[in-house]
């Protein structure tokens, strides 16, 4: 595998990888900085899941182009056979559900005061 | 190489038919006689005994059901003392969970994982035996301490204080904590195997996309034993310490944490749920597409909802610590991970409904049992929600409506795929059917007797029962609820007598079974009934997702291994193109003889630190006689 094709097969996993890494980013983050929030910044929650919920769904858009531009037309449906679409159809699927998770989380954070227990 | 070793390097492509048949057999073939049962590394051999050794645990586990129901059964029954039948409990959960759920699962992964990729063993053979024997002897080592009254008392999660030297003086809880360590020792290694087996060793032209759904859930799931596991071994091995060298991990008056404890359980102890469901899933979907004579419809969709539901499974963990008083914004966020890992799980559920609804569904066994899952999964989601939110978990923690939760989800999300999977591949591996009659039998006493014992625990729930008491009064009024539920216990169980009669029996006198009694479509289904040490005279080139539906008899292979020494052929990850040939391990006394050491090292070591002194020693000596060469062929590179 070249240099290129090795970047460029990033592009394919980036949903894969992003949507889970963004909401284990906020699920610990948010956990972490319930006692900053509760005393000083109280929108830290919510502004830091907004961002993540930015970067699981911007895994989506670099698979989704990955699709259109770079995996080629190897989509050969049931006979499989085109790794590299499946696994940047998967990172689409990806970043769209854990988005979902994120901004389900989000809803909590504005709904329940940090300061509760 | 060497240039003599090349000049004898006999190829497969020189030989044919029988010739090669046979040549191969001489060459995988697990020596004969009791010694050569010890060396076995054949993975048929050993996920064989992987299976029958759970399949034990599981009886025995059952067992220990059936007396607290028993118990249960009226109020103020004597039967079990309090002290007896918090072993029990105990001893039940433990069983299930570490000696049953997870091992029959890597059971049946090992068994299959091979032969669905199309190659000739699993990678790391040897650490394939090894983990079989610790499961075997962390097993016997806590049923032997049962019997002689040291059986751990603590939970199947032995939350500390409990479980800590002040409450549990005797060497109970010690004995559950190490038996830990023997199970995910195991279960690690058998992680590694699979992982490496899917990456490395699938058959040319099997692609990501064209891997088995099985095989993609094991994959996921090795994953998650990766990850989990080391977190409660991480745990186990603090307790000890704790009760062993006076360490202060969980005492808070030396600035320890008690809550320490169930963080680093439930971080393992949620993925492990994952661990037992995912691999049933990758059976529905073997056993739904077959029966339903059509390719499970949304493949890719369920290969994401797999992978979505492991990472996610590992952010539910605090919703088993709601009640102990954690930020209510940090039980939130918990919240939403757990309803939100039911769209996964519903994803999956729609695309094995869409292809009942669009296949031509015959009604074998596997089949019933693949939708009798479908229908207590679903309830016993439905309660995992209810559970999921922080008002009615506050109500319901530690009753029998959280009892109730689990057993729908347990039984019902792995159990019924895993007996539907016996009946699937008891041709594959023993090379008979299994009776249809007994099977149906089989099916409507364990539907039944499942609800019938489970549904109840619900409502005794909500009226406030809570778990692991070992007895109540009759002014409480759950005693005819408890009856009926026992009852339904012992239908269940009655079950699991008619399986194991129909396995005896159609051992001895079932149909023959071809290389492909129900026409299915992987790669399993390609090689004999059972299957011979090699698995296949030549390795199977994947030309499309359903190999044998769309190759039929001319399945295309590649030639080109030595027919010389024991061979694999090793592919590149995503599209599995054939990269070198690697010599696959020969048989070997040493995993046994290193699982002894081990095991003495372990036990040891609940009794005194020194034994970590005495006890490494041995397993060095018998580490090094495991991997010095031996000049065979395995070693020629």
């Amino acid at each position: 595998m070249t240099a290129n094709q090795a970047k460029t097969s990033l592009l394919y996993w980036a949903g894969v990888a992003l949507g889970p890494l963004a909401w284990a980013a906020n699920l610990q983050g948010v956990y972490a900085i319930i006692h900053l929030a509760c005393e000083k910044a109280r929108w830290s929650g919510i502004a830091l899941s907004i961002l993540l919920v930015l970067t699981s769904l911007a895994g989506t858009v670099i698979s989704g182009y990955a699709t259109r531009r770079h995996a080629g037309t190897e989509w050969t449906d049931i006979a499989g056979g085109g790794p590299r679409t499946f696994m940047a159809w998967l990172g689409v699927g990806t970043g769209v559900l854990f988005a979902l998770v994120i901004a389900d989380q989000l809803l909590a954070a504005l709904m329940i005061s940090p300061c509760l227990r | 190489m060497s240039m003599a070793a090349e000049q004898r390097d006999v190829r497969d492509d020189a030989l044919h038919g029988l010739q090669l048949a046979a040549r191969l057999e001489s060459i995988w073939r697990t020596p004969p006689g009791l010694t050569g049962a010890l060396m076995s590394v054949d993975h048929k051999v050993i996920g064989r005994r992987y299976i029958v050794t759970a399949f034990t645990f599981l009886v025995l586990g059952g067992l220990l059901a059936i007396l607290m129901r028993i118990q249960l059964s009226g109020a103020e029954n004597r039967l079990l003392s309090p002290d007896l039948y918090n072993q029990v409990f105990t001893m039940h959960g433990s069983t299930m969970m570490f000696l049953f759920a997870v091992p029959v699962m890597e059971a049946f992964a090992v068994y299959l994982v091979p032969l669905m990729v199309g190659t000739r063993n699993i990678a790391f053979p040897r650490l394939n035996a090894f983990s079989y024997w610790m499961f075997l002897f962390g097993g016997c080592f806590l049923w032997i301490s049962f019997l002689f009254n040291v059986g751990p008392d603590v939970g199947w999660f032995a939350y500390t204080p409990l479980s800590s030297l002040q409450f549990n003086p005797s060497k109970r809880a010690d004995v559950w904590a190490q038996m830990i360590t023997f199970t995910e020792v195991a279960a690690l290694a058998v992680a590694v195997e699979i992982i490496v087996t899917v990456f490395k060793q699938r058959a040319p032209g099997m692609t990501l996309d064209r891997i088995p759904l099985f095989v993609w859930s094991m994959l996921v799931t090795a994953f998650l034993v990766m990850f989990a596991m080391p977190s409660i071994m991480v745990a186990s091995t603090t307790l000890i310490l704790d009760r062993l060298v006076s360490t202060r991990f969980y005492d808070p008056s030396s600035g320890g944490n008690v809550l320490l404890w169930q963080h680093l359980f439930w971080f393992f102890g949620h993925p492990e749920v994952y661990i037992i469901f995912i691999p049933a899933t990758g059976m529905v979907s073997m056993i739904l597409a077959t029966f339903a004579r059509r390719p499970v419809i949304g493949y890719p969709v369920i290969v994401l909802s797999l992978i979505a539901t492991g990472f996610l499974s590992f952010g539910l963990w605090v919703h088993h610590m709601f009640v102990t008083g954690l930020p209510h914004l940090a039980a939130g966020l918990f919240t939403a991970s757990s309803m939100l890992i039911a769209v996964p799980s519903g994803l999956q559920i729609f695309c094995w409904i869409a292809t009942l609804w669009d296949g031509r569904p015959v009604y074998r066994t596997p089949l019933l049992f693949v939708l009798g899952f479908i229908v207590i999964f679903v309830i016993g989601g439905l309660s995992g929600v209810m559970v999921a939110s922080v008002p009615i978990d506050t109500q319901v923690h530690d009753t029998y409506f959280v009892v109730a939760h689990f057993h729908y989800v347990l039984i019902g999300g792995a159990v019924f795929p895993l007996v539907g999977a016996v009946y699937y591949w008891f041709p594959k591996i023993c090379g008979r059917m299994l009776s249809e009659r007994l099977g149906r039998w089989n099916f409507w006493l364990a539907f039944f007797g499942f609800n019938i014992a489970f549904f109840p625990m619900h409502i005794l729930g909500l009226m406030g029962m809570p778990r692991r008491v070992y007895t109540y009064t009759l002014e409480m009024g759950w005693e005819r609820l408890n009856l009926l539920s026992s009852v339904g216990a012992v239908m269940f169980a009655l079950s699991f007598a008619v399986l194991l009669a129909n396995a005896i029996y159609s051992l001895r006198k079932g149909t023959p079974a071809n290389d492909n009694p129900w026409d299915a479509s992987t790669l399993e289904w390609a090689t004999a009934s059972p299957p011979p040490p090699q698995n296949f005279d030549r390795i199977p080139i994947v030309t499309h997702r359903e190999p044998l539906w769309a190759d039929g008899d001319t399945l295309p292979v590649v030639a080109g291994l030595s027919a010389e020494r024991r061979e694999v052929l090793l592919t590149s990850l995503a599209e599995a193109e054939p990269q070198i040939r690697e010599a696959s391990p020969e048989p070997s006394i040493w995993p046994l003889l290193t699982a002894i050491a081990t095991t003495i090292f372990f036990i040891g070591s609940i009794f005194t630190p020194w034994a970590v002194l005495w006890g490494t020693p041995p397993m060095a000596i018998t580490l090094i006689g495991w991997f010095w060469p031996t000049g065979s062929k395995e070693d020629e590179e």
